[in-house]
C-alpha cells in the first residue's frame, strides 16, 4: 500500500470568509494588583457605578504606578478639597502619562 | 278469545252466593232488627239476583266485543239493596267480584304469556338469541288483551255506577255527590288492578320492558342517523344551546323533515298507554328512562372514543335532541297530554327535575320534556366528563391538538362542578404514569407545561392547577437535572432533550413573549386604573373566588396563571435558574464561531423582563463580550492583514492571517472555564501570539489570556482520495495536526508533543479513532499504544464518514464534560471553604442532623465567606463528603467517619 501524504490545510482560499481556528481568550488589565484599592472590586470587573467591564470602565494609572478604576479615582480626586493624593501611597496624585 | 272461558273459575258464583247470607247478617246487625220477614225475603231475593247478574255481567269480560248491557234485574236488585242501606255492601261485593275476575282471568294469563321469557337476561348482556319480533308482538298482544279486558270491566263498573245513580235519584235525592263517588269507585278499581298486577309481577317483566324501549330507541336512533348524516353540525349545536338557555323548546323545528313514522309512534304509544292504564306508569317510565340513559351512555362512549381532536358535546346534544327527546315528544303528543307552554316555573332548577309526578295529566308536556332534556344533558355532561377525566392524561399529552376535548371537559365541568374529581383522578394518574423513575425530566416538564396550559383553559383562576401542579413540582424538585432541563427549554428546547421536542421549547419562549405582552397590558391597565370610571368598571366585574379556593393562597389577582412563574416555582429561587442559564449560555456562546447572538439577546431581554435586570447582569455582560469580540476581532484582523500581506504571503503561502478568530471574554463574569494546558500547534501558536499582541495594541493596557482548550476548529483533512471537513475542539485539532508530518506516533511521544498527560490524550484521541481516521495498535513488546493515520477510505472502513462528517457539527464533547464548569462543580468549589467548619463542628458535637449543621453554619459563618447556601445545596455537598469517606450518614444524622487505626 502506498502511503499518501496527509496535509491539513488552513484555508485554501482566504477570501471565502471561513475562519478556521476559533480561539477563546479572556482579557485582563495588565496591572500588578487584582482589585481596585478604592472600590475593592476586581479590575477585570467594573466599578460599582458601571455595568459593563472593559472599555466602559477603564483603569487609570497614577504616577506612583498604582492603578484604579478611572471612575473611582476621579470620584476620589474631585472629592478632595486640596491636592488629591493616591489612596494607596499618599503621594500626590498625578495621572500617568 | 273463547278459551278464556274455560279458565274462568267456575266455583266463583257458588262461593259468593253461599257465603252471602252470613255475610249480610254480620255486616248489617242493627238493620236486621228492624226487618220484617218479607223484607228479608225481598232482600235475599234481590241479593241473589244481584250476585247472579254480577257474575253474568263479568262473565262476558272474556269477550272483548260484547259490551255489558245493564239488565233490568241487576238494576232492580241494586235498587232494593241500596234502599236497605246495603249500598256499600253492593259496591264492595261488586269490586271483589271484579278483582276475583281480574285475578283469575286477566292478570294470571297476562303474566303467563311472558312465562317463556322467564330467563330473560338482565339488562346489559343481551344475547341476540331472543326472537325479538315475536317477543315484541307478544308484548303488544298481551297488553292489548289485558287492556281490552280491563276496559270491559270498567264498563261493568260504569253499569254499576249508573245503577247506583238511578237508585240515588229515587231514594236519596241529592244526598250524595255522585261524581265524586263514581270517581272514587273508578280509582278504587284502578288501584285494585294495579295491586293485583304488582302482587303477581314477575321479575323479568321489567327487563322485557327495558328491552322493548331500548329496541325502539335504537330504531329511532338508526333512523335519525340516516337523516342527520348530511346536516351541518354547527348550526344544530348552536340552536340546541340556545333552546336550552331560553327554555324554549325547539322540538318542532327539529322535527321538520325527519318526523317519526306515524304508525311507529302509534305502536309504541299504544304500548305505553296500555302500560299506564294498568298502573305501570312509574315502571314504564323507569324502563324507558333507563333505556334512554343506557343508550345515551353507549352513544357518548361511542362518540367520545380516543380521538381528542374534535368536540363531541355538540354531537351528543344533537343526538339527545333527535333521538330520546323526539321519542318522548311523540309519546307525549300521542298520549294526548295537552301541551302547556307555562314553562317558566320549574325550568330553572335542572337538578331537582328528576322526580316525576305520579299521575298522568298533572304534567305539562313542554315542561316535562324540558326537564327530560336537562336531565339527559346533565347525564351526558357527566358521562363525557368522566370519560375525559379518565383520559385527561392522554389528552394533555397531545395538548395543543386535543384542545377540543379540553373545551368539552370545561363545558361539562361548568355544569357538573366536579372539579375535585378531576384533580384527584388526574393526580393519581400523574403519580402512576408520569412521576416515575422511567420518565425523563424533559418529558415531565413538557407534560407540566401542557398541563398548565390545558388546565388554564378549564379554570381561569388556577386553583385546580395549583393542586394538580403540586405533586409534579414536588417530584421535579427531587430531580437533579430539573434546572438544566428547564433552562434548555427556555433557551432552545431542541438540544436538551433526547427526543428533541422543539415545540415545547418554542412554546416556553413563546410564553416569555406572551408574558411580556401581558405585562405591558397590565401596566397600561394600572395606569388607567386611577381613572375613577375604570376603577368602577373593574370593581363591577369582580368575581368571588371559587369555593374551592384556598384562602391562604391569596386572591385571584396574585394567582395569575403564569407558566414561567410556575416553572420557576419548581426550583424555588430564580437565582438557581439564572445560574444554570448562565452556564448553559456560556457553553453555547463559547461554541459559537459566527458571533451571531441575536436569538440569545432576545431570550435575555425576555428573561430580564421576567426576572429583573440585576440578576441577569452577568449574562448581559457575556453577550456584550460577544458583541465586543466581533468588533475587536474584525479590527485586529484588518490590522493583521494590512501588516502581514507583503511579507507573510510569501513566507507562509498556506497559512494566512485570518485563520484565527477569537472570542474575548470578561472572565470575571463568566462561569469558571475548565482549562487544560496543552501545546497548540506551532503555526497556530504563532498566530495566537500575534493576535494577542495586536489586541494589546488596540486595547492597551489590556492583554489576552488564551483559554487553549476552549474554542472551535474547522479543518479539512486532505487525503489523496478524499477530503474531510470537520469541526473539532482545539485539542483534537492539535492531535491530528501532529500526524501531518509523522504518520505514526506512540502514545507517550504524542502526549509529550502535545503537552498533556497520556491518559488525557488517550481519551481525546478516541474521537479520531471513532471517525476512522486514526487507528490504534498495541505494540506487543512494550505494550505501549501507538496511533497511525489511515490514509485511504477503504482502510478506514467507514465509507459513510465522508458524506456525514462534512456537515456534522462535532462539538467533541462526547467524552468531555463541557468546557464550562457545571453548577455542581462550582458549588463544590464554593463549599470546600466550609468543610473545615463542618468537620470541626462534628468533632465537637459528635452527631448532627442536616438542619442543625445548616443552622450552625448560618449562625457562625457570617463573616467572609458568608454562608448563603440552601439546605439542599449543603446536602449535596455533604453527600460528596460521604463519598469521599470523610463523613458518615446514619439515618438522618451525620457524623465523622472513624479513622482507621
Amino acid at each position: 500500500m502506498k502511503v499518501k501524504v496527509l496535509s491539513i490545510l488552513f484555508p485554501r482560499n482566504t477570501g471565502a470568509g471561513h475562519f478556521w481556528w476559533h480561539a477563546v481568550a479572556s482579557w485582563t488589565w495588565d496591572a500588578q494588583d487584582e482589585t481596585c484599592g478604592i472600590c475593592r472590586m476586581a479590575f477585570d470587573g467594573c466599578c460599582p457605578d458601571c455595568k459593563l467591564p472593559g472599555d466602559d470602565c477603564p483603569l487609570i494609572w497614577g504616577a506612583c504606578n498604582h492603578a484604579f478604576h478611572l471612575h473611582c479615582i476621579l470620584k476620589w480626586v474631585t472629592s478632595q478639597t486640596s491636592q488629591a493624593h493616591c489612596p494607596m501611597c499618599r503621594r500626590e496624585w498625578q495621572f500617568k502619562e | 278469545m273463547p278459551k278464556t272461558q274455560t279458565s274462568f273459575p267456575s266455583s266463583l258464583p257458588q262461593a259468593t252466593s253461599s257465603s252471602s247470607t252470613p255475610a249480610s247478617s254480620v255486616f248489617n246487625l242493627e238493620v236486621l232488627d228492624s226487618l220484617t220477614d218479607s223484607d228479608i225475603q225481598r232482600l235475599l231475593h234481590a241479593y241473589s239476583a244481584f250476585c247472579s247478574s254480577t257474575d253474568s255481567l263479568l262473565l262476558l269480560s272474556g269477550i272483548p266485543s260484547a259490551s255489558p248491557s245493564p239488565s233490568l234485574e241487576f238494576a232492580d236488585s241494586v235498587h232494593v239493596l241500596c234502599s236497605h242501606r246495603l249500598r256499600s255492601f253492593v259496591v264492595d261485593h261488586f269490586l271483589r267480584s271484579l278483582q276475583d275476575a281480574f285475578e283469575g282471568n286477566c292478570s294470571s294469563k297476562f303474566w303467563r304469556s311472558f312465562e317463556a321469557y322467564r330467563d330473560f337476561p338482565p339488562l346489559e348482556d343481551r344475547s341476540p338469541s331472543i326472537d325479538e319480533a315475536s317477543l315484541e308482538q307478544l308484548l303488544c298482544e298481551a297488553l292489548d288483551e289485558i287492556s281490552a279486558k280491563k276496559q270491559h270491566q270498567e264498563q261493568c263498573l260504569s253499569v254499576l255506577v249508573s245503577a247506583l245513580e238511578s237508585c240515588d235519584d229515587q231514594v236519596l235525592e241529592g244526598k250524595h255527590d255522585f261524581d265524586t263517588e263514581s270517581k272514587l269507585l273508578f280509582s278504587k278499581y284502578q288501584l285494585m288492578v294495579h295491586s293485583v298486577l304488582l302482587a303477581s309481577l314477575p321479575r323479568h317483566f321489567y327487563d322485557i320492558l327495558h328491552w322493548y324501549f331500548k329496541r325502539r330507541l335504537e330504531e329511532i336512533s338508526a333512523m335519525m342517523d340516516d337523516d342527520c348524516s348530511g346536516k351541518d353540525s354547527m348550526d344544530l349545536d348552536e340552536s340546541a344551546v340556545f333552546s336550552l338557555e331560553s327554555g324554549d323548546m325547539d322540538i318542532d323545528g327539529e322535527q321538520r323533515g325527519k318526523s317519526l313514522d306515524g304508525r311507529w309512534v302509534t305502536n309504541i304509544g299504544k304500548v305505553v298507554r296500555d302500560l299506564r292504564s294498568l298502573g305501570f306508569l312509574s315502571m314504564t317510565e323507569d324502563a324507558y328512562a333507563s333505556a334512554i340513559f343506557m343508550l345515551l351512555n353507549a352513544k357518548v362512549n361511542e362518540l367520545a372514543g380516543d380521538d381528542f381532536r374534535c368536540s363531541i358535546l355538540g354531537a351528543i346534544k344533537r343526538w339527545i335532541q333527535a333521538v330520546p327527546l323526539q321519542l318522548l315528544h311523540s309519546l307525549h303528543s300521542y298520549l294526548g297530554d295537552t301541551p302547556s307552554y307555562d314553562t317558566t316555573s320549574n325550568v330553572k332548577s335542572p337538578l331537582s327535575s328528576k322526580s316525576f309526578s305520579c299521575y298522568p295529566g298533572d304534567r305539562p308536556l313542554s315542561q316535562g320534556i324540558i326537564i327530560w332534556k336537562l336531565r339527559l344533558e346533565y347525564f351526558a355532561y357527566e358521562v363525557v366528563q368522566d370519560l375525559r377525566i379518565d383520559k385527561l392524561f392522554e389528552i394533555i399529552v397531545d395538548y395543543p391538538e386535543s384542545s377540543p376535548a379540553i373545551e368539552d371537559l370545561k363545558q361539562c365541568l361548568e355544569y357538573t362542578g366536579q372539579h375535585s374529581k378531576l384533580v384527584q383522578s388526574f393526580i393519581s394518574s400523574l403519580r402512576y404514569r408520569l412521576l416515575t423513575a422511567g420518565a425523563s425530566t424533559n418529558d415531565i416538564l413538557h407534560q407540566y407545561v401542557s398541563t398548565i396550559k390545558a388546565l388554564r383553559t378549564i379554570d381561569r383562576t388556577g386553583i385546580f392547577l395549583e393542586e394538580v401542579g403540586e405533586p409534579i413540582r414536588e417530584y421535579l424538585r427531587g430531580r437533579k437535572d430539573t434546572i438544566k432541563c428547564i433552562v434548555t427549554m427556555l433557551t432552545d428546547g431542541a438540544s436538551g432533550s433526547a427526543n428533541g421536542s422543539v415545540n415545547a421549547g418554542d412554546s416556553l419562549l413563546e410564553e416569555l413573549n406572551r408574558d411580556e405582552e401581558g405585562q405591558e397590558k397590565a401596566d397600561l391597565e394600572d395606569g388607567f386604573n386611577s381613572d375613577d370610571k375604570q376603577a368602577w368598571a373593574s370593581a363591577m366585574c369582580w368575581e368571588p373566588d371559587p369555593a374551592e379556593a384556598d384562602p391562604l393562597k391569596g386572591s385571584r389577582n396574585q394567582r395569575k396563571v403564569d407558566i414561567l412563574g410556575m416553572i420557576v416555582g419548581i426550583i424555588g429561587s430564580k437565582d438557581q435558574l439564572v445560574n444554570e442559564y448562565r452556564v448553559i449560555l456560556a457553553e453555547k456562546l463559547l461554541n459559537k464561531t459566527d458571533y451571531d447572538i441575536d436569538p440569545d439577546i432576545r431570550t435575555l431581554e425576555l428573561l430580564k423582563i421576567h426576572f429583573g435586570e440585576g440578576i441577569m447582569q452577568k449574562c448581559e455582560i457575556m453577550l456584550n463580550d460577544l458583541i465586543d469580540s466581533k468588533r475587536t476581532n474584525s479590527n485586529i484582523r484588518a490590522s493583521m492583514n494590512k501588516a502581514s500581506q507583503p511579507s507573510v504571503a510569501l513566507e507562509n503561502a498556506e497559512i494566512s492571517s485570518d485563520v484565527v478568530d477569537a472570542t474575548i471574554i470578561s472572565s470575571n463574569f463568566w462561569p469558571p472555564i475548565q482549562d487544560e494546558e496543552f501545546n497548540v500547534p506551532e503555526p497556530v501558536d504563532r498566530m495566537l501570539t500575534e493576535y494577542a499582541s495586536r489586541y494589546t495594541e488596540v486595547k492597551t493596557p489590556r492583554k489576552l489570556l488564551w483559554k487553549k482548550t476552549v474554542g472551535t476548529v474547522k479543518l479539512e483533512l486532505q487525503f489523496n482520495d478524499r477530503e474531510i471537513q470537520l469541526t473539532v475542539t482545539p485539542m483534537q485539532a492539535a492531535i491530528i495536526m501532529q500526524f501531518q508530518d509523522q504518520k505514526s506516533w506512540s502514545s507517550k511521544d504524542l502526549a509529550t508533543a502535545i503537552g498533556v498527560p497520556v491518559d488525557v490524550l488517550d481519551r481525546r484521541i478516541n474521537f479520531w479513532i471513532s471517525k476512522g481516521i486514526l487507528a490504534e495498535s498495541v505494540e506487543p513488546k512494550s505494550s505501549e499504544r501507538a496511533y497511525t493515520i489511515l490514509e485511504a477510505a477503504a482502510d478506514a472502513g467507514t465509507s459513510g464518514v465522508n458524506n456525514d462528517s462534512g456537515e456534522e457539527f462535532v462539538a467533541g464533547d462526547e467524552e468531555e464534560d463541557g468546557t464550562v464548569a457545571s453548577v455542581e462543580d462550582q458549588l463544590r468549589k464554593e463549599m470546600t471553604v466550609y468543610e473545615k467548619y463542618i468537620t470541626g463542628m462534628l468533632r465537637n458535637f459528635g452527631r448532627m442532623t442536616l438542619e442543625r449543621i445548616h443552622n450552625t453554619l448560618k449562625m457562625f459563618c457570617i463573616a467572609d465567606p458568608i454562608y448563603d447556601k440552601s439546605p439542599h445545596q449543603l446536602q449535596l455537598f455533604l453527600s460528596g463528603l460521604i463519598s469521599e469517606e470523610k463523613l458518615e450518614l446514619t439515618g438522618e444524622v451525620y457524623s465523622l467517619r472513624k479513622q482507621d487505626g
